[in-house]
């Protein structure tokens, strides 16, 4: 049974609301910047993908990855037709890192903020009313299970509409921790490129709106989302499992009632690191056999760094535009792909003009061995 | 003896806390709170050794303890296990991992903490003010998501389902449950071991505000399974799950549960639950309450698992009492509580066939009116265990006189 997509918000460092994220991709602007949110001395790393909303260099205040939860979840909303009120409907919101670094502002500097405020739900409450507010801190493929458990209250008829989010700022400590195990820090985020170096974080958060498809009321809606899989490696803490990726896959697609040769187009999780690019690869080329030179294949984080927990809501939102529009936003800084990944028919340096794009798949893994999967199809509206 | 279509029941529970090594002992510490020292905290290398732990945090390994006695109750793992001698506890190393005796793509896993990664996150930012990234343990890369707990559960196991991780405030455990509940009845996996996990540490204790004796250092689990899957493997349910809300308010949250005023068994309160002027008062006051809380210390994403594992504690003690006096009278209706026969058709995931009525079951709510929302759960008795008599006379010789 497929969902509509009936409303969508995102706010990333390269833009706010859908429209702006859209173009800013497709035009190949990336939000990579200097760091500025942390005391650059006390890095190898210098660079991140950070929403500039600080009131000065250096200086960070808390709450901020709840006021882009909310702009998000608003603009989803609205488009939606919900408005402000969703004290009837569930928000259910994927998360890596909660709002752990207000946390940290806390502890380290004596920043004012309430430990209560670590989940959304206070302030989805404030803001919409909302009481059946869930926040899942499921690394970075936190808003896709969202989305999954979203699909299922649907499915099971125990919900009609369902708003699902995901959200995630830059912690000190992801990123100090991620500086520490880099060998060499990355400059940018290049996916499936030969000469990748890592992963940076990005600050974003994404939202959608999923109903239940009635008859006759696809109109206007975003897209449909198929199915989405879940599943978990069971094998590693942190390095990513290609048989639990490929298991992922399979069963999206399994779910979905599609075939590799149907999926038009791959938003990839593509997170520049070595391990993560090489399995996902491996699965994608084990899942799609000989059709893996099918679909168009990109990875936004090069432009939006990794979004962790909200990234695969973010990308499921650009599969969906780049469904409507015919538009692919291009991989950036990908020169050689990866011996794995060298029969992928990337986007590369622009965008492209994909013409008939009905069916589009998005990954999303984190760590944990935690694996989404989503399958959506184009809406005719 | 029939399981509704879909029904999802609890067929292991697990504790690592200290004091309370079952429901039982769980449920009466919490009816009759114990005076003098504090318990030691809980050893969890006595449970799962030292080997391969040293750099997950308390947290976690509080948690693969309560997980791994729930598996074990649940019979879910093999008989000969390596990690009944602490000396041989298991490593991280594939091999000796404790395995599961299904496949492990039937289970998921749903973790609850809100507090547990805190003092990693915070104490790496010091270290960086301080010094700088470059000396920083690589070790703590896990540690600082928040899904560290789910995780080294599913991985211990081999628990390749979906795997979630509920940060979700004052309610997390109890939402845990349900999710649990909900990934069973939606056909995603046939079990899910469900965890809840805190801890006390100097950062959880500056940014709680609260002293480590007033915080749980401690975990609860359980296994939810659909009864016909349990079944099939000749694995017995303690308790089925009923309905679950999560509404604005406790009187909203236990009247969603509750229409006309129906008086449960037993009601597990919200934490430091104190009772409001008559009138005002959620459940009738004859209904004896059980603040597990005061047992075992404030337990935040922890306390609704907690809560269910003393309910279950409750249901066996119901069970037996009333089995064993077949010809108990039934216990009048209080004067203030209204309509008191209620019954549960068991609007949870899938619903029981034979309505328990509602003075056999336990209300558990979590969160309260200062929370963004209050969670409310109701646990019956499963068929075999189901008796016509209600339970509460007898159990009120547990209640202290306070």
């Amino acid at each position: 049974m497929s969902q509509l997509v009936t409303g969508a918000g995102a706010v990333a460092s390269v833009g706010e609301g859908v429209d702006e994220v859209f173009r800013a991709l497709c035009a190949g602007i990336s939000g990579l910047g200097e760091l500025r949110g942390f005391d650059q001395e006390r890095y190898r790393t210098r660079h991140a993908y950070e929403i500039d909303d600080r009131p000065a260099p250096g200086a960070d205040l808390p709450g901020r990855a709840t006021d882009w939860l909310l702009r998000a979840v608003g603009e989803a909303a609205a488009q939606a037709g919900l408005g402000e009120d969703l004290s009837e409907v569930p928000v259910l919101v994927g998360t890596g890192l909660r709002e752990l670094r207000s946390a940290e502002l806390a502890w380290r500097d004596g920043a004012p903020f309430d430990i209560g405020r670590l989940h959304f739900g206070t302030a989805l409450r404030e803001r919409f009313g909302a009481v059946r507010t869930h926040t899942f801190s499921g690394a970075c493929s936190a808003s896709l299970y969202a989305l999954a458990l979203a699909a299922d209250l649907l499915t099971t008829g125990a919900e009609d509409t369902v708003v699902v989010a995901g959200v995630d700022t830059v912690t000190e400590s992801m990123y100090g921790l991620l500086d520490r195990v880099n060998s060499e820090p990355p400059d940018r985020v290049r996916p499936f490129d030969r000469d990748r170096r890592g992963v940076l974080m990005g600050d974003g958060a994404a939202a959608v709106v999923l109903r239940r498809e009635e008859p006759g009321a696809g109109t206007g809606a975003l897209g449909r989302v198929r199915a989405v899989s879940m599943n978990c490696d069971a094998r590693h803490v942190t390095a990513p499992d290609p048989q639990g990726i490929a298991r992922a896959v399979h069963e999206a697609q399994w779910r979905a009632g599609v075939k590799p040769g149907d999926i038009d187009l791959v938003l990839l999780h593509g997170t520049g690191t070595q391990l993560n690019d090489a399995a996902e690869a491996a699965a994608i080329a084990e899942v799609f056999g000989t059709e893996v030179s099918g679909p168009l294949m990109t990875a936004i984080k090069c432009m939006t760094g990794h979004t962790s927990g909200g990234s695969g809501l973010l990308s499921l939102i650009v599969a969906l535009e780049s469904l409507a529009s015919g538009r692919v936003p291009p991989t950036l800084g990908l020169a050689e792909p990866l011996p794995e990944a060298e029969a992928f028919r990337f986007v590369r340096e622009e965008a492209r003009e994909g013409g008939d794009l009905r069916v589009a798949q998005i990954d999303a893994f984190g760590f944990g061995g935690v694996n989404a999967v989503a399958i959506v199809e184009r809406a005719d509206r | 003896m029939t399981h509704g279509p879909g029904e999802v029941v609890i067929t292991g529970v697990g504790l690592a806390v200290p004091g309370a090594s079952t429901p039982d002992a769980l449920l009466r510490r919490t009816a009759c709170p114990v005076t003098g020292p504090d318990p030691e905290p809980f050893d969890t290398a006595a449970r799962i050794g030292r080997r391969g732990h040293r750099y997950k945090d308390r947290a976690t390994r509080l948690a693969l303890c309560a997980a791994l006695e729930a598996l074990r109750d649940a019979d879910l793992l093999p008989s000969d296990r390596e990690s009944d001698s602490p000396a041989g506890g298991p490593s991280d190393s594939p091999s000796d991992r404790e395995t599961v005796t299904v496949p492990g793509d039937t289970i998921g896993v749903v973790a609850s903490s809100n507090l547990g990664n805190l003092d990693t996150a915070c104490l790496t930012t010091t270290a960086i003010a301080e010094r700088s990234a470059v000396d920083l343990s690589p070790m703590s890369l896990p540690n600082a998501s928040s899904n560290v707990i789910a995780s080294w559960v599913a991985i211990r196991h081999g628990l390749r389902g979906p795997n979630l991780m509920l940060c979700n405030g004052p309610t997390s455990g109890l939402d845990a449950v349900h999710w649990g509940a909900a990934l069973v009845a939606a056909g995603r996996v046939r079990r899910v071991v469900v965890v809840g996990a805190e801890t006390h540490n100097a950062v959880v204790e500056d940014l709680l505000g609260r002293s480590a004796g007033e915080l749980l250092d401690g975990a609860a689990a359980l296994v939810v399974e659909g009864a016909r899957w349990a079944e099939a493997r000749g694995a017995r349910g303690v308790a089925a799950l009923g309905q679950y809300e999560r509404r604005a308010g406790l009187t909203g949250c236990v009247e969603a549960l509750l229409p006309d005023a129906a008086a449960p068994g037993v009601w597990f309160t919200p934490e430091r639950y104190t009772e409001g002027p008559a009138g005002g008062v959620p459940v009738p006051r004859a209904v004896p309450r059980y603040d597990v809380t005061g047992a075992v210390g404030r337990a935040s994403g922890a306390l609704g698992v907690l809560q269910c594992v003393a309910a279950v504690g409750w249901l066996a003690r119901a069970a037996a009492t009333s089995g064993a006096e077949p010809v108990e009278p039934v216990e009048p209706v209080e004067p203030d509580a209204g309509a008191g026969n209620g019954t549960a058709f068991g609007a949870g995931p899938g619903g029981a066939r034979d309505p328990v009525p509602v003075s056999r079951q336990a209300l558990i709510t979590s969160g309260d009116d200062t929370a963004d929302a209050v969670a409310g759960l109701l646990l019956r008795p499963t068929p075999d265990r189901s008796h016509p008599h209600p339970a509460r006379a007898p159990l009120i010789s547990m209640e202290c006189s306070r």
